[in-house]
């Protein structure tokens, strides 16, 4: 390969490598700047990736929808339609495969299980990273406070835009949860 | 030079078999090929610092710094692979030595999976681990070529046969087959081939000769999935394409021991092809095979590949070189797929295959005057015996005479090819 080609190819490829990741910022930034912020009510557990280090494992409250419709199978990737209740905390209104034409927000879920006219899923914002001294912690305070059975105290801050979602924070009785284990 | 080749030179003028101008003559004349010649050693440990001060900076950011306000923490995520990318366009630019190409290609692979890992910590974006490692391949694959870089190719097969078993098998209920892997793999063949154009012989051709056939080997795997029956079938024609590339002629001048493909094929084809000398695997078989689409495609398109290669060499080296390691796997083909009703007749012919393969690499051993080839052939031809002892009603006395004159093979087997070689050497000489 002539050096020239080589020079143009390079830079193709930094220019790539620079724009994913930018572009996953910009998708980000945007989505908290412009999109509504729901409340998930959830509960912390601890696991480790290798790559990307210490995070939480959320587990959501909102993890079913009542339907008969037997067609989901786990693995199906679906767009869960959100409203909030009358304590202000996010619950499904609607799932489905195909974009529906209806006046909601999405956010987007795998399925996990369907049995008895109930399809479980998994939402995508289940991580929450955190330094990894804490992560720990943040499951142990989470069994405390739980224990202490005040209900409402544990949710997660999720913003949501045209079905992207961005996990901002996660609220333990009222406070972020990086705060409350210190 | 060394300080071994100079004291060499010494014992030479000592026992005066060279003069010592002929000794200042050698040592210049090694010492301005060594000008041209690059540094190997310096290329290895800054591949190595490169990985090492890599994978570190990935454990760093994996701490998570809570401190930092979250710009702090994008704009520190994008420093690691702006130093990588400028230490790559310098010595790409600069036209440095490949010490240079090397150790920055290495750094900058490492800075991309750091950057891209960083970033989704930083605003919790989900996602798979394999959708992480497909953009992290997908976006170091071009360096391969733009580097020329032995230690980029070597760490994309890597992580790319872990890309196929993270989401062909690891990844829970998983149903996906990993066919980006075969796309990677068309992507990084060509820089191989370029490679054994360039010197065959060398030490960088001999870690792709084996660490090539391994990655596939291993990924081949997650491709099966529902066609369970088609596994073996896949194998077993994967082991008989590895053992035909092995006997390519552009081989032919390669050792046997940095032969990978027609180790790993030899050794594949023995071990898979032994498993059907059991009755009991027969009797297992299901009346009709099951298989999804893909696995059929996956099978003929190994067929098809094993075949190509086999006639090429067939062309090439002309059809009396060809050994049976060479065609067994159409020979298994056709018991599996035509004879598998019949159980006895199958188990009998497997038998005798395996048998006359284990004949045929002593025969290899002892043309090549090979003593490696020639005792695994006896090897085979033994673990088919004790294999035996397992499914048939032979009284001890017939195990033990067959033991015997086993033993008795290896010994007289050695020993005729030792003397043979002695004999030849003495006529050498004369």
């Amino acid at each position: 390969m002539k050096p020239i080609y080589i020079s143009i190819v390079f830079i193709i490829v930094i220019l790539a490598q620079l724009g994913i990741p930018l572009k996953m910022i910009y998708d980000s930034e945007d989505t908290l700047m412009t999109g509504t912020v729901y409340k998930f009510k959830t509960q912390p557990i601890d696991p480790t990736d290798p790559f990307r280090g210490k995070y939480i494992t959320l587990n959501f409250e909102m993890n079913s929808f009542d339907t008969l419709d037997s067609s989901y199978v786990y693995g199906d990737k679906i767009r869960v339609y959100i409203e909030n209740d009358s304590n202000g905390f996010a619950v499904a209104k609607e799932i489905s495969k195909e974009p529906l034409k209806i006046n909601a927000d999405y956010v987007m879920a795998k399925v996990v299980n369907n049995y008895n006219g109930k399809v479980v899923f998994e939402l995508a914002f289940n991580r929450f990273y955190m330094k990894e001294t804490k992560a720990y912690d943040a499951e142990r305070a989470y069994l405390e406070t739980n224990r202490d059975e005040i209900e409402d105290n544990v949710y997660a801050l999720v913003y949501v835009k045209e079905g992207r979602s961005v996990l901002e924070n996660v609220i333990i009785a009222g406070i972020p949860i990086q705060e409350y284990v210190e | 030079m060394g300080a071994k080749f100079d004291k060499e030179l010494e014992m030479l003028i000592r026992d005066k078999v060279i003069s010592p101008e002929v000794a200042e003559r050698i040592g210049e004349y090694y010492s301005t090929k060594d000008v041209e010649k690059p540094n190997r050693l310096f290329t290895i440990f800054g591949i190595f610092g490169a990985l090492l001060i890599g994978s570190g900076i990935i454990l760093m950011l994996a701490h998570n710094w809570d401190n930092f306000m979250r710009l702090t923490k994008t704009i520190i995520a994008f420093i690691p692979l702006i130093i990588g990318q400028g230490f790559t366009g310098f010595s790409i630019l600069k036209k440095k030595s490949n010490t240079w190409k090397e150790a920055s290609g290495t750094f900058l692979f490492f800075s991309v999976g750091a950057t891209i890992a960083l970033v989704s910590q930083i605003y919790n974006i989900p996602g798979e681990l394999g959708s992480f490692l497909l953009t992290w391949i997908i976006l170091c694959l071009p360096l391969i070529y733009v580097l020329r870089s032995h230690a980029v190719a070597l760490l994309l097969v890597i992580l790319s046969t872990y890309y196929a078993l993270e989401v062909g098998l690891w990844s829970y209920r998983s149903n996906v087959i990993p066919w980006w892997y075969v796309i990677f793999l068309i992507i990084i063949l060509p820089y191989y081939y370029m490679l054994l154009k360039k010197s065959v012989l060398g030490n960088p051709a001999a870690i792709f000769n084996w660490i090539l056939p391994i990655s596939i080997t291993i990924a081949l795997g997650t491709f099966i999935k529902h066609s369970e029956d088609l596994g073996f079938i896949m194998y077993i024609t994967l082991f008989g394409l590895l053992y035909n590339i092995g006997r390519l002629p552009i081989f032919s001048e390669v050792r046997t021991l940095k032969n990978g493909s027609l180790i790993i094929g030899s050794l594949g084809t023995i071990i898979s092809l032994m498993i059907f000398t059991f009755r009991w695997i027969w009797n297992d078989l299901p009346e009709t095979f099951e298989y999804d689409l893909h696995g059929l495609y996956v099978s003929l398109t190994l067929l098809l590949l094993s075949t190509l290669v086999f006639g090429y060499t067939v062309f090439k080296n002309g059809i009396r070189a060809i050994n049976l390691f060479q065609v067994a796997f159409v020979i298994f083909w056709i018991v599996y797929f035509f004879l598998s009703g019949n159980e006895i007749l199958a188990v009998v012919l497997m038998n005798i295959l395996v048998f006359t393969l284990g004949i045929s690499a002593i025969k290899i051993g002892v043309d090549k005057f090979n003593f490696g080839i020639l005792n695994y052939g006896l090897l085979i031809i033994s673990i088919l015996i004790i294999c035996r002892f397992f499914d048939t009603g032979m009284s001890f006395v017939v195990r033990g005479l067959l033991f015997v004159l086993v033993g008795a093979g290896f010994f007289l087997a050695n020993y005729v090819m030792l003397k043979k070689q002695e004999r030849i050497k003495s006529i050498k000489k004369m």
